[in-house]
């Protein structure tokens, strides 16, 4: 460890503490709860943010334990203190379940959009997994073919976004073993040729990922954004659309406000 | 599976935002401060009134210590107010009646002399911008003094704030019998501008295209949001070749260098 890695532990720790951090990164992770939950896609994972969320839940723990200790000291107290100290405790659980669940809700809706689309996200976080095997090395390898050998291998951990570390692993664990199981079940009675899991013969890839056109509901919460039409279809150049202004709610594309949202310019409902 | 719940928050979750909202509550007995994770919360000394989060002052309501102070909206005489508006006014026919304003933007009286918003940010400690927004406002806690002149507005979490208190904390408001009604009558009335608004949907199919709903509810999101995005993807898959069409149409114009502004001259609609 070096010194700046103690500076910036004392200086995290500085403002880890401060109620302003407490309150802005509760709000923060109840907004990016809403979102995650409205969106087809898998947002980026709020690393550092997370972090500190989980570290103030360690140190809420240790305080409730540190009330609860002392709540059971057999020291003679008065009757009127201890009720409080209850009330104090059933408080402090209360708030702990709450952002617990947020926490819990949060993760488990981004398994459940991993696992539906793992194959997408794998091929996301692998840029340079190739999706057909090469000419010299398919004559060789065609016959030992498994459906596993087409789940990419995250080869940079350093830059996994959207997914954070765990995920990465977890979706990986998670194909291979799906693409084994398929493989020891149906697709090894296939032709070699077509136990691939990411085909994309005939100019269709059978890999599918989110839909980015689903409507969602935003509220714009500056002066004004528009709805933007992103590249495609043979125009290359973003549109702008219908104008929201602030305070307004909208029913939208996802893809039409998703740079907005990013810059923290509207809010997802 | 990993999570069995659909797309967008579910009305229960959405209460639970709601529990999030800010009131007043005037203590019976003290209470030192205490560090939640939500941020702080002041300590409680009687009779001075605190703002807590809506569950904390319902968990202490629930037990009797502590009374709310009902929000300045929650009122009989608020309410009906808001409902003339929403069912009287010609300007609010076919919309909700407006929210609260947002931090730096003018309220609905002033905003016809042309004042402009300004959305100040807070810093995020990764150095982002933070807009604050329902249910971090303080849109439910009681005011002493409201400017003459203000109309009443309902907040994003009026129909559940509104019913939670009137389950828990029913002593403590003003005629609730009335309240009951009048929130009863309001839900009915939007409700029924949301189902008529289904006409309009097609214009948020469109890329770029979208349908304005200021002023609704959390919970009315929550009830309308599986009719609403499903009426839109479908209508978004079964005009999908048209509008591909249309881009390519576009695309072949702007390679002969001429692009009018052939597109998007409708889109804004409101209901």
């Amino acid at each position: 460890m070096d010194i700046d890695d103690i500076l910036a532990s004392v200086d995290r720790d500085a403002n880890i503490q401060t109620p302003e951090s407490a309150i802005l990164d509760h709000q923060l992770l109840t907004r990016f709860w809403v979102a995650e939950r409205a969106v087809s896609e898998l947002l980026p994972w709020p690393a550092s943010l997370m972090d500190r969320m989980m570290e103030r839940v360690r140190r809420q723990i240790e305080a409730i334990e540190d009330l609860a200790a002392s709540s059971a000291d057999p020291t003679p107290t008065t009757n009127t203190n201890n009720t409080t100290l209850n009330l104090k405790l059933s408080i402090l659980q209360t708030d702990l379940a709450r952002t617990q669940y947020l926490t819990r809700s949060l993760l488990r809706q981004r398994l459940a959009k991993l696992t539906k689309h793992s194959m997408h996200y794998l091929l996301l976080i692998s840029p340079n997994h190739n999706s057909q095997p090469t000419q010299s090395s398919q004559s060789s390898q065609t016959q030992q073919q498994q459906p596993e050998d087409s789940v990419p291998t995250p080869d940079d951990m350093s830059n996994t976004s959207p997914l954070s570390p765990q995920e990465t692993s977890f979706i990986h664990a998670h194909q291979t073993l799906l693409a084994r199981h398929y493989g020891s079940s149906f697709l090894g009675a296939f032709p070699p040729q077509l136990r691939r899991l990411d085909d994309n013969a005939g100019g269709t890839s059978m890999v599918q990922g989110p839909e980015g056109k689903e409507a969602v509901f935003v509220r714009c919460l500056v002066d004004e954004v528009g709805v933007v039409v992103p590249p495609g279809d043979g125009v290359e150049e973003e549109m702008v659309g219908t104008g929201m202004r602030m305070g307004d709610v909208w029913v939208v594309r996802w893809e039409g406000v998703k740079g907005a949202w990013e810059r923290g310019e509207v809010e997802v409902l | 599976m990993a999570f069995p719940f659909p797309r967008g928050i579910t009305p229960p979750e959405i209460a639970f935002l709601a529990e999030m909202e800010q009131v007043t509550i005037v203590p019976r007995q003290r209470l030192e401060g205490l560090k939640l994770l939500g941020g702080p919360v002041e300590p409680l000394l009687p009779p001075r009134r605190a703002t807590l989060p809506l569950w904390l002052a319902l968990l202490l309501k629930r037990q009797r210590r502590a009374n709310i102070v009902p929000p300045s909206w929650l009122h009989p005489e608020a309410l009906s107010l808001i409902l003339e508006i929403e069912t009287q006014h010609s300007d609010y026919q076919n919309a909700f009646s407006p929210p609260p304003p947002l931090p730096g933007q003018p309220s609905v009286r002033d905003r016809e002399t042309q004042q402009t918003p300004v959305a100040v940010p807070r810093y995020t400690q990764d150095g982002e911008r933070y807009y604050a927004s329902p249910p971090f406002l303080p849109q439910n806690v009681a005011r002493d003094y409201i400017p003459p002149g203000e109309p009443p507005s309902l907040p994003y979490h009026w129909l559940e704030v509104g019913n939670m208190l009137l389950d828990a904390a029913s002593d403590d408001l003003v005629d609730p019998d009335q309240t009951r009604r009048l929130l009863k009558e309001l839900r009915e009335v939007r409700m029924a501008k949301f189902r008529a608004g289904t006409d309009v949907l097609d214009a948020a199919a469109i890329g770029g295209g979208g349908v304005a709903l200021t002023g609704v509810g959390a919970m009315e999101i929550g009830e309308g949001r599986g009719f609403v995005t499903g009426v839109v993807d479908g209508l978004r898959k079964i005009g999908a070749s048209k509008e591909q069409a249309r881009r390519e149409q576009m695309a072949e114009d702007m390679a002969n260098g001429g692009y009018g502004a052939t597109q998007d001259d409708d889109d804004e609609m409101e209901f």
